[in-house]
């Protein structure tokens, strides 16, 4: 009995989970459906400094580093490491 | 081998998701140059009640780069930064008048000093189909990192790029006065984190990215100088071996005009420990006559409590527990404004941030009070030059 409730409730949990799944790849064919096709020579505005996910590299490092030092759960993605420098 | 315009971009685009300490792909894409930074930070002093050295934390960080190619495909980055700290720092909390928290401070004046270093080096394959190594050294009087990374970017069509890699550390403590103050004499933690993204160019003037990343950490995850009440006693912050962590983060950028653009980000996170996370920024970058550039940004985050967190706890309590704030529910606001004015192959930048942290701020509010949340202001400071 208690195995298949905790079956159930897994199968409650996966069902959960693929809906989100689901959503999630819906809306990215939606946004595939949105883009336009866009030529090298029309991507001028596109290779702007201002348009970098990151224009000064180590500002970004240092801003990250601070909220990473006094924030439970912050961070960028990405590789892990470089020390505390917490209190 | 100076990257035209697009593929320095593209470079941009793909390699994407890095982490906050090692050298980015997009950093390597940008020609031959080299970046000096200074940064203050300052905390308030606590709004709620507290004993002990009043004064809080400062540090005094410098950072340098040098970015610089080796030979047509191949790109070598150097990083270094060293921080000076001091202050006194949030030790534990007690039950004051009506069970309201006091927040003790650590009596003696903390100084201590932090060293850094990364070196990375990114192949090009051609177009945006690059490979990062990376690692980095970091080092304390009584904490020492060690990291090793690498990623991968690769081309799926003209608009979609793949972004994924991995790294690992391994950092080892040996807490001050140990002996004195009955502390863990020394431990290690091991992280290793796995993160892909998937970048799409929208049209001529946006491109959008959206990325998961999974960190697990092991070994000793408390805080050595941190106590903890429970019931008349005080003993050490204790927290589980293991800690899982998911995150989302999606980022979005759009150009008006030719002289502005706009910067969105946004992040979700959980982990094992109960937490959640919600993290929202906004910046934008307007150019002016004459070189200059002005960036003004703001930021929120929101983060749920750990489950075994309290300001303090009831006799019997644990077997983990911690009264770390970083642990507690709060939120936090800042705004920020950069400027900065480019002469010929120089570039100068200054600006400020202000960081203002509480319990109010939390997404459903806080269900346990959070003293020692921080609020801080950082002023920086910065010189490049590109060789190109």
């Amino acid at each position: 009995m208690r195995s298949n409730a905790k079956l159930r409730r897994s199968s409650r949990r996966i069902e959960h989970a693929l809906r989100w799944v689901l959503a999630l790849a819906a809306l990215a064919c939606l946004g595939g459906c949105a883009t336009q096709t866009v030529q090298p020579w029309q991507r001028g505005r596109l290779a702007r400094w201002d348009m970098r996910w990151d224009p000064d590299p180590l500002q970004a490092a240092m801003n990250q580093h601070a909220y990473f030092s006094k924030e439970g759960t912050s961070g960028e993605i990405g590789a892990a490491g470089g020390g505390c420098g917490c209190n | 081998m100076r990257p035209s315009p697009s593929l320095s971009l593209l470079l941009a685009a793909s390699a994407a998701l890095t982490g906050h300490n090692v050298a980015r792909a997009d950093e390597t894409s940008s020609g031959q140059y080299a970046g000096y930074r200074f940064n203050v930070y300052s905390e308030d002093a606590l709004s709620a009640p507290s004993l002990g050295d009043p004064r809080r934390y400062e540090v005094y960080s410098q950072q340098f780069l040098l970015n610089t190619p080796v030979g047509d495909r191949n790109t070598l980055s150097v990083n270094a930064t060293h921080e000076v700290m001091s202050g006194s720092s949030p030790w534990y909390v007690i039950p004051g008048p009506d069970n309201k928290p006091i927040q003790v401070l650590s009596g003696a004046t903390i100084r201590d000093h932090r060293s850094a270093a990364t070196v990375a080096f990114t192949h090009a394959r051609g177009g945006n189909d690059t490979t990062t190594v990376s690692t980095t050294y970091s080092q304390e009087r009584d904490y020492h990192s060690a990291a090793l990374g690498a990623e991968r970017s690769l081309p799926l069509n003209s608009a979609l790029t793949l972004g994924f890699g991995g790294s690992f550390s391994h950092d080892r403590i040996e807490p001050f006065e140990a002996n004195l103050y009955d502390r863990i004499q020394r431990a290690k933690k091991n992280t290793t984190s796995a993160f892909a993204s998937l970048s799409l160019v929208l049209d001529r003037v946006s491109v959008v990215e959206s990325g998961i990343q999974f960190n697990y950490q092991t070994g000793y995850l408390s805080d050595p100088y941190k106590q903890v009440s429970v019931g008349d006693t005080l003993d050490p912050d204790t927290r589980p071996g293991g800690r899982g962590e998911a995150a989302w983060l999606v980022r979005y950028r759009r150009a008006f005009g030719e002289n502005a653009a706009l910067h969105l980000d946004s992040r979700l996170s959980a982990n094992s420990w109960g937490q959640h996370s919600l993290t929202l920024e906004a910046s934008w970058y307007q150019s002016l006559r004459g070189g200059w550039q002005l960036i003004p940004g703001v930021r929120y985050y929101s983060q749920s409590r750990a489950r075994f967190y309290a300001p303090f706890f009831a006799a019997g309590s644990g077997p983990d527990f911690s009264s770390d704030y970083r642990l507690g529910a709060f939120g936090a606001a800042a705004a920020n404004l950069n400027l900065r004015k480019r002469v010929g192959h120089w570039e100068f930048s200054a600006g400020a941030e202000r960081y203002h942290a509480g319990t109010g701020y939390a997404i459903g509010g806080a269900d346990s009070a959070d003293p020692a949340v921080v609020s801080y202001t950082r002023v920086f400071a910065g010189l490049d030059y590109h060789f190109d």
